[in-house]
């Protein structure tokens, strides 16, 4: 990397104006004058970045890839001073659940293998983070995430370790058998998961002063308002974002793909088979830990009957419909779970159904099962997919 | 009489006996279609599930619970015919998590589905025979006339399932499709046949642990009755191997005792995770399974 190349030094100009732009959002984005000038100032480098962009794809990916990401979360926090309160709270659930997708992404598109049971992952993360805020408050919320990674990382080897050597459907089912397990694991130590009830997370350890001073200074301390946890889920799903952009392109990511597409020729070139795969479903099960302690983050409590076997069903119904494999499918996704409720509350209401009858308390399956099938058949890349194919068929008219 | 027949290792194996069966059945169920397709189905457990359901529908028209018996068998080899030709019989020759995808969208259009006609509340079917367990010298044996007749249906289902396989031309088929489809096409067999065959034996011997299981008095039919009984089933049938059916009834038997212990030793909760860890394990030191020989893969 050249540090005297002149492009280069306006990229990183660019990159540190964003950067700006989203710090004053998340801190001083609460007030009506704080909005306007980081709107200003976001148009100003939306054009500088349009006017550079396609030089610094070829040339420095890393830093278009660091653009890109924090464009992305410049504009979602941005979006959300625009919204309403029970929104903005949806979108911080979506955000956590876009992590998760996103993991499964990788799994799958990386490597070809399957987990049925990240639900159970996300639970693992999410059970760790309230049981250590518990236990030690005062540790930063940071720390606490990675803690809960770290959890979810170790679950994933232990289980990974067996399964991801086979041939076959091993690694699905045993996913599916750990699923089920899993409320019987919480209730089993329930001295330390709360049984029934779950954890409440305690309040210190939901807003520190020190990130409570950070976002939105002056504001009450200690008060969990939903802008705020929207920005620290945005922020993070971000980080995530862009960490596993890097991990595809990555010599581990080529590597990968590789051996989903031949793994014959992979074992040639010297990749270890059950090392790289083992590799795969642990970043898997350490990103659905991510979204997990989120989640946790963003409902103030964690409870075992969320951690079900249906929530994993609902993680590989949303990454297939939104395009499993892809970068952009988890995004899409998690914008689907952000709003499939009230969507699903609409049909109802629009179809003249009895909200409490059978029909429409089974209708989130009916239509997301349907569609899982449907995708499969028709469109196994989901939305993301059948987006670039069609943009490559508009490209190659003209 | 005597107390060895009533004591607390003997109540336990029995006990175990009759979870063991019904493993080793959805086992069994698994491995045929695993054999036959290359595709584990994660519907085993729905569809068999929903055909039940069609079939006890009967029950309100009056008729005994035999005919409903028959009317369930019917229903199953309708859904697994119709599955096989309509949603499984596209994915052949494509990766191998598309199969696996869409059966699990089917396993929730199926649990959805049943919930939104028949309601997710527990039905209670009819038992033919009485769950009351016999008593030896005043003291509880472990086995009733209902446990007789869990037991004895499952093992005259494994023993009609070998015999077709072993001693019939249809078998002699069915296996020869199954190993080499290629070369059996070649041959005059009609394979696409036999493969649909496959699914409808799989779910009927599916429809009858269903079956089973749900007209137990304590538990009644849900449409998540076979949630659980499936993932110990794909236990069993991994521990086995899933080439091997023999394999899948042997560990799935096991299976059920052990679970049965540990209920009685430890605690109904320990079930499941003892037996995810016995599955960890037995994939570590065997991974293609204890009943199977390992084989080479050609290139």
């Amino acid at each position: 990397m050249k540090l005297n190349d002149p492009r280069l030094r306006v990229q990183v100009a660019v990159i540190a104006a964003i950067a700006a732009t989203v710090i004053s959002l998340v801190s001083a984005g609460s007030t009506r004058e704080g909005v306007a000038y980081a709107l200003v100032l976001d148009l100003v480098i939306a054009c500088a970045t349009t006017l550079s962009l396609p030089d610094l794809k070829t040339h420095h990916p890393v830093l278009f890839r660091a653009t890109l990401t924090l464009l992305g979360v410049d504009v979602a926090i941005s979006i959300t001073r625009f919204l309403s309160s029970s929104t903005n709270f949806n979108l911080a659930t979506g955000a956590a659940m876009s992590i998760v997708l996103l993991g499964l992404s990788f799994l799958t598109g990386a490597s070809g293998q399957i987990s049925l049971g990240n639900g159970a992952f996300m639970g693992v993360g999410a059970f760790a983070m309230a049981i250590w805020a518990n236990h030690h408050a005062t540790t930063p919320v940071v720390l606490t995430l990675l803690i809960a990674v770290a959890c979810g990382a170790l679950v994933g080897l232990l289980l990974g370790l067996p399964a991801t050597r086979l041939r076959g459907p091993y690694l699905a089912g045993m996913t599916l058998a750990f699923a089920v397990a899993f409320t019987f694991i919480l209730s089993s130590f329930s001295s330390w998961t709360g049984g029934d009830s779950g954890l409440q997370l305690p309040t210190e350890a939901v807003a520190p002063r020190w990130l409570d001073g950070f976002f939105h200074a002056g504001t009450s301390p200690l008060t969990t308002t939903t802008l705020y946890i929207t920005d620290v889920a945005i922020v993070v799903a971000g980080v995530a974002f862009f960490f596993m952009a890097n991990l595809f392109a990555s010599r581990i990511g080529r590597s990968m793909r590789l051996i989903r597409d031949n793994d014959v020729a992979a074992e040639l070139v010297g990749i270890s088979l059950p090392r790289t795969r083992v590799t795969a479903f642990i970043v898997s099960s350490a990103y659905a830990a991510l979204g997990g302690a989120l989640l946790t983050l963003i409902d103030n409590s964690v409870s075992p009957a969320t951690y079900s076997f249906a929530l994993s069903v609902t993680i590989l119904s949303l990454i297939v419909i939104g395009g499993i494999g892809t970068i952009s499918g988890a995004l899409i996704g998690g914008v689907i779970y952000a709003f499939s409720t009230n969507v699903i509350s609409w049909i109802t209401n629009q179809t003249g159904l009895n909200p409490q009858g059978n029909f429409a308390s089974q209708l989130n399956g009916i239509i997301f099962g349907g569609l899982l099938i449907l995708t499969m058949l028709f469109a196994p890349l989901g939305i993301a997919g059948a987006a670039r194919h069609f943009w490559h068929r508009v490209r190659s008219r003209t | 009489m005597d107390p060895f027949l009533t004591s607390r290792i003997v109540t336990d194996i029995l006990g175990g006996l009759t979870n063991g069966v019904i493993y080793g059945m959805v086992a069994l169920s698994l491995v045929l279609i695993w054999r036959s397709t290359g595709v584990l189905n994660f519907a085993q457990g729905a569809m068999p599930m929903f055909a039940t359901y069609v079939g006890f529908a009967l029950l309100s028209y009056h008729f005994s619970y035999w005919w409903c018996v028959v009317a369930c068998v019917i229903a199953g080899v309708l859904i697994g015919g119709l599955t096989e030709r309509l949603l499984v019989r596209p994915l052949y020759g494509k990766p191998e998590i598309n199969p696996i995808v869409v059966m699990v969208g089917y396993l929730i259009v199926l649990e959805a589905v049943a919930a939104a006609i028949w309601s997710s509340f527990p039905r209670s079917l009819p038992s033919p025979f009485s769950s009351i367990h016999w008593q030896l010298a005043g003291k509880p044996f472990a086995l009733s006339p209902f446990i007789v007749y869990e037991i004895a249906s499952g093992l005259l289902v494994m023993i009609a399932v070998a015999v077709l396989f072993r001693f019939t031309k249809l078998g002699l088929q069915l296996r020869a499709s199954a190993v080499a489809p290629e070369v059996s096409r070649l041959l005059g067999v009609r394979v696409g046949r036999l493969l649909t065959l496959g699914w409808m034996l799989s779910t009927v011997v599916g429809v009858i642990t269903t079956i089973l299981v749900s007209s137990n008095f304590f538990s009644g039919l849900t449409p998540q009755i076979n949630d659980g009984i499936f993932a110990f089933g794909f236990i069993a049938a991994a521990i086995g191997g899933l080439e091997s059916p023999v394999g899948a009834i042997v560990a799935g038997v096991v299976l059920g005792i052990v679970n049965q212990f540990v209920t009685d030793y430890v605690n109904q909760n320990a079930v499941i995770i003892i037996a995810l860890a016995l599955l960890v394990v037995s994939l570590m030191i065997r991974p293609s399974g204890v009943f199977t020989k390992p084989s080479e893969r050609r290139v």
